[in-house]
Parts: structure tokens; C-alpha cells; sequence
């Protein structure tokens, strides 16, 4: 027992020697054989790196739209059907509709009217132009809008009475007021569109999202949004439910709205549910095809790389022919002789799948420097390069290896 | 005497070229006791060749039996045939047959590692195997940095480092000029006078007339069988020269 134990311990370390010697007599044509396999795990492990990366911070981004929030619109924003004109002839959302799911949802924690217009903000000589303004109220936070960095957010009675009050964006407040701390901003005045309004707080910052900058942006009551920059426009509502009672608060929303906006029974909703998975799902189905198109290249050439392995192994089995036929004499079994060229066939293909993933972390981590593409490392990318490359050597190995182990002894040892 | 080492029986091997049987091997049977150094003899084509392999249990029988140490041969499996060479028989090839990148140290420890030895076992064993042959100095030279009566000495070594029954030696003086083939041939006379079972295939008779038995063969069958300036001398009814 102990004996068959200790004689498969000294095939696999001879068949190991073997394996490294062979390949260390022929470095070119080693390297050679292995440059498919070191080709397609790079490429396999680039593109996985990158595509990880943009998740990542795809991830990071979208984090931005609340998680358990809806958001009503009159828009579907991922406009999966090409029905753009019904959507333009939807009646707009707005008071009604707010009022009504404040009403009457009981799955809502939060409800929060979202009216949206590019204005200029000034203060002094400084003026911007192209800020996004929001009028919301006091419950806009709950629902994923972000936190305060300092002051406070609107309340209540900013909404009631529709207050002159404004909370700037991260962004507006440096540039309004470069060079002042920011609880220095409070209490400013500053110009929205030309009317005077009163800084009560500074929003934290929240970077970007698909493209849109956060921090651009001032957030006013809803009331006075709708006073003072004009109340014909639809609004987006949102609304953030228990966690994992998403599809309970859609359900409700849905009856609610068709009230509200007296849909007959026989038409469709003439209004959308906007979620953040939405958003996740479209992303995953884009880049979903990227890494299948990815992972499709890579593997092709390492099919090929792995025939190169199979074509360099054959030449080495006939080569060594003669060596082959002593050392059956000597008492190698079939499977000795098997076992000694697939491992010398993964050992190059593994060889090769370690360089292929060093470059293809190299060309990431480089591409992530260069360009705004991000990149992230995956233990998973890595193992997925190394197995695939050990599994190409070892599936291309077999035949060869197979040929050598069934080769006649008494011919193998004739053999010139 | 008691059973002998080898004992074959109406051996026969028959290759089928073209559609056409050749008998390379037509009934042959002799027994070898362990302890002797027997000498099998003929032309090219007499079969000695396919003798040795089968012998050597690299090739089996068309028919007949084949007794190795107690073991019946024929009923062996390959990876059994593989052990049995490996325990009972120490090959020494006309050409060498050394593995070229290995050492001489690593070409005669090969047969221990099939045999799953403990490295440091193996190399004691091997060095001593090496020694005991004259080449305890050049156990880490690569065959290309050997003459070829080293080469020989250490294929020996590597035959013996087993501790092998039988030694087959195939015209192991073949590749070598006739000093060093004496020299060679001086060494298997120690080998057997130190209990080793020796069997010597050559085409030369003046070597198996140095012999103490030998074993001529001829179109695949026994000729002659009996001591070695004797049966040496035997001229077939065919034979042509020498």
C-alpha cells in the first residue's frame, strides 16, 4: 500500500522533471506553443477586468437612485419599446397624482414630487447656467436623494409656505462661493433664475450618474418650484417602500394612479414605474453580450493555442520514441508514460496561461490609466485564465500522450 | 537443481506481413537455471531478436509458455509485464539506450523510480550500482561526456540496480571497439561469477563461444544447445560464412 503510494508520488515528481526539463531544452519552441494560450487568457483577462470594472462603478453609480424607490413618471426612462409618440401624448403627472399617493398608499414610507428645469444661479458676479433645479419636499432624502453636508435639508413649513430657501449641490456652492467655508454659505442669498432665495444647506457630494453630474444642482421647495418656475410640467414622483416590498408598493401605485388619472378599464397605464434594476438590467444585458463576445474570442484561440499544444506535443512524443520504449523496458507502466506527457502538456498551457493573465492584468490595469474605463482585478478573472489554460493543455494533451502510452515497446525501442 | 529460472516451452511468435505469416519464432524450448551465463546465437533473421523480446516480456508469445521466476507470462496483463521487467529483468542494449539529458546517476536510479523507491534510497542504491561497475567517478557526467564503454558500464549499472533475476544483454559489445568490448565482456564474467543469471544475444560466435552454455538458433528454431565453443561452432544446413 505504502509502496503504490510512494510509486505514484515518484511518477508525478518524475513526470514533473520530465516536464520542465523538456521544456527548458527547448525554450523558443516552447515559447512558441504557448503564445496562443498567453494570447487568449490575455484577452479573456483584459476584457473580464475591464467589463468588472464597469460594473463596478456602473454599481457605484446607479447606487444613486434609491434602491426600494419607484419612480412615477410620465417617461418610461429605459425606453425598451419604440413607443416615444404615446408617451409624449400621456397627460403629465403633477399635483393630482402626488396628492393622491399621499394619500392613499399605505406601502409608501416616502413620497416625494420630483419637478426638474435647467436654471441660472447666481450670487454677486458669479452666475451659472445649465443647473439642474429639483422642487421637491421635506421627505426627497428618504427616497435616495443624497444627504446634507451642512445646514439642514427643506422642511415642512419651507414647503407650506412656499419659502424663498435653497440647498445647493456640492459643486454650486464651490463655485458660488469659492474659497468660503461652507457654513459661511448659509444663510447667502442667491439668484435662481433671477429670484432672490436664501441658502439653507450644502448637499454632500454624490459624484456622477450615467453621465449626470449630482453635485451640479439646487434643490427648492415644490411649492415655490412650481410658483416660480412654472407649474406646467410633469413631474416625477418618488416613492420608497419596506425593503423587499417593491413590487407590493407597484401593485398599489398602479391602482392609485389609475384612479387618479381615470384610466378606463380597458386601457393600458398611461404612466411608468421607474426602478433602479431596470437600469441594471439593460447595463447587464449590454455588457452581458460584451463578455460573451469576450469570453467567445478568448476561447477560440485557445482552441487554437491548445491545437499548437497538441500539434508540439506529437512532434515530442515522436521524438523521444526511443526514450519512450526504455523506459517501458524499465518498467513504466502505460500509465506512467500517459501521466508524464499530459503533465508535460498543462505544464506548458499553464505556463502559458500565467503569462497570458500577468499581461492581461497589465493591459487593464494600463488601459484603466490611460482611459476612463476602470478595471478591477477579479481572484475569479485569474483562476477562470489559469483552469481554462490547465484544462486546454490537458484536453489537447490527451491524444498525444494516449500515443506515446500505447506505443509497442519493441518498436519504440528500434525506433531511428 | 531446483525449478529453473526460465523455462519455455514451444515458444512461438508469428508476425503477419502483407497477409503473409512469418514464423520469426517456430517452437522453441529450453529451461535456464538461475546462476548461468548462456549465450543465444544466430544470423540476422534466425529470431534471436524476437526471442530476446519476448524473453525480455516486451513482446508475448503466438503460442507456447513462457516461465519467468514461477510467473506464467503469457497470462499477464500489460501493467503486470511492466512490473516483471522492472523487478526481474536488467536490459543492456546494444546502443546504450541512455536517456541523453539525464546523468548517469539519474539514468541508473530510473528503474528504482518506477519501482516507487524513496529518493534517498534510489541514489545510494544507484551510486553503489555505479561503483560496482568502475564508475564512481563519473556519476554526474551526461552520457554525451562519457566514452562508449562508459556508456555501456552504466546501462550495466542501470541493469543492475534493481537487483533483477535475469540480466539481458542484446550484442552489448555491438557499439564498441574490441578492447573495450573485452573489457565489457570481463565485467558480465565478474557479474556472473557474483550470482548473476546472464543471457547474451549476439550474432558473433567467437563471444558465445566464451560462454559456458549457448543456444543457436536458426530459422527460428533451436539448432544447437550446450556448451558455447561447441554449439558455436555448429554451421547450420543453410548457414553462409560467418
Amino acid at each position: 500500500m505504502r509502496r503504490a503510494w510512494q510509486r505514484t508520488v515518484s511518477e508525478w515528481v518524475e513526470g514533473l522533471r520530465i516536464a520542465l526539463s523538456s521544456l527548458a531544452a527547448n525554450h523558443l519552441r516552447t515559447f512558441l506553443t504557448t503564445l496562443g494560450i498567453v494570447i487568449g487568457v490575455m484577452t479573456v483577462i483584459a476584457i473580464v477586468a475591464i467589463i468588472d470594472g464597469l460594473n463596478a462603478s456602473f454599481a457605484t453609480q446607479i447606487g444613486n437612485l434609491g434602491t426600494h424607490t419607484l419612480y412615477v413618471d410620465k417617461w418610461q426612462w429605459i425606453n425598451t419599446r419604440d413607443d416615444w409618440w404615446s408617451m409624449r401624448n400621456r397627460k403629465n403627472m403633477g399635483r393630482t397624482e402626488l396628492e393622491a399617493i399621499e394619500r392613499e398608499a399605505t406601502e409608501a414610507l416616502a413620497v416625494a414630487p420630483m419637478a426638474g428645469r435647467s436654471v441660472t444661479v447666481a450670487a454677486g458676479a458669479e452666475e451659472l447656467s445649465g443647473i439642474r433645479c429639483t422642487g421637491t419636499n421635506q421627505r426627497y432624502l428618504e427616497t435616495g436623494g443624497g444627504s446634507v453636508a451642512a445646514g439642514r435639508f427643506l422642511g415642512p413649513t419651507d414647503v407650506e409656505l412656499s419659502r424663498s430657501v435653497v440647498v445647493l449641490g456640492a459643486d454650486v456652492a464651490d463655485r458660488l462661493f469659492p474659497k468660503v467655508a461652507l457654513d459661511e454659505v448659509l444663510g447667502k442669498r442667491v439668484r435662481v433664475r433671477g429670484a432672490p432665495f436664501t441658502v439653507i444647506g450644502v448637499m454632500a457630494r454624490r459624484g456622477r450618474m450615467l453621465g449626470m453630474d449630482l453635485d451640479t444642482n439646487v434643490t427648492i421647495p415644490f411649492t415655490t418650484f412650481l410658483r416660480d418656475m412654472g407649474g406646467k410640467r410633469s413631474i416625477t414622483i418618488a416613492v420608497t417602500s419596506a425593503p423587499g416590498r417593491l413590487s407590493q408598493l407597484e401593485d398599489e401605485l398602479v391602482g392609485i394612479l389609475r384612479r387618479a388619472r381615470r384610466v378606463p378599464p380597458e386601457k393600458p397605464d398611461d404612466f411608468s414605474m421607474n426602478r433602479q434594476d431596470q437600469f441594471l438590467k439593460l447595463y447587464n444585458q449590454l455588457t452581458g453580450a460584451l463578455y460573451g463576445v469576450a469570453v467567445g474570442v478568448g476561447l477560440i484561440t485557445l482552441v487554437v493555442g491548445g491545437i499548437g499544444i497538441m500539434n508540439i506535443m506529437l512532434v515530442s512524443v515522436t521524438e523521444r520514441t526511443r526514450e519512450i520504449g526504455v523506459r517501458r523496458a524499465l518498467g513504466a507502466r502505460k500509465r506512467t508514460i500517459l501521466l508524464q506527457f499530459l503533465i508535460e502538456s498543462s505544464v506548458v498551457a499553464a505556463l502559458g496561461g500565467a503569462v497570458g493573465t500577468g499581461l492581461g492584468l497589465g493591459v487593464a490595469v494600463f488601459v484603466a490609466l490611460v482611459s476612463p474605463l476602470a478595471a478591477a482585478v477579479t481572484p475569479g478573472a485569474v483562476a477562470l485564465g489559469l483552469g481554462f489554460s490547465a484544462l486546454v493543455g490537458l484536453l489537447f494533451g490527451i491524444w498525444p500522450a494516449w500515443r506515446a502510452a500505447n506505443l509497442d515497446p519493441v518498436e519504440a525501442l528500434r525506433y531511428e | 537443481m531446483g525449478d529453473p529460472l526460465i523455462s519455455i516451452d514451444r515458444l512461438a511468435r508469428h508476425y503477419s506481413v502483407g497477409g503473409e505469416v512469418v514464423r520469426a519464432l517456430d517452437g522453441v524450448s529450453f529451461d535456464i537455471q538461475a546462476g548461468e551465463w548462456v549465450a543465444i546465437v544466430g544470423q540476422s533473421g534466425s529470431g534471436k531478436s524476437t526471442l530476446m523480446n519476448l524473453l525480455g516480456c516486451l513482446d508475448t508469445a503466438t503460442s507456447g509458455t513462457y516461465r519467468l521466476n514461477g510467473a506464467d507470462v503469457e497470462t499477464l496483463s500489460d501493467d503486470q509485464l511492466a512490473d516483471l521487467r522492472n523487478k526481474e529483468i536488467g536490459f543492456i542494449f546494444q546502443t546504450f539506450q541512455l536517456l541523453p539529458r539525464a546523468s548517469a546517476l539519474a539514468n541508473v536510479e530510473l528503474p528504482l523510480v518506477y519501482r516507487g523507491i524513496s529518493r534517498k534510497e534510489r541514489r545510494a542504491t544507484a551510486e553503489q550500482a555505479l561503483r560496482s561497475v568502475g564508475l564512481g567517478n563519473r556519476m554526474h557526467h551526461r552520457p554525451n561526456e562519457l566514452s562508449g564503454g562508459q556508456r555501456q558500464r552504466v546501462a550495466i549499472a542501470r541493469a543492475l540496480v534493481g537487483d533483477p533475476s535475469l540480466l539481458l544483454a542484446d550484442e552489448p559489445t555491438g557499439n564498441l571497439d574490441s578492447q573495450t568490448g573485452e573489457e565489457i565482456i570481463r565485467l558480465f564474467g565478474d557479474l556472473n561469477a557474483r550470482g548473476h543469471t546472464i543471457i547474451l544475444v549476439t550474432h558473433e560466435p567467437k563471444l558465445a563461444a566464451r560462454c559456458p552454455r549457448a543456444i543457436k538458433l536458426m530459422d527460428g528454431r533451436v539448432l544447437g544447445d550446450g556448451p558455447g565453443a561447441e554449439v558455436a561452432a555448429l554451421q547450420g544446413p543453410r548457414a553462409v560464412g560467418t
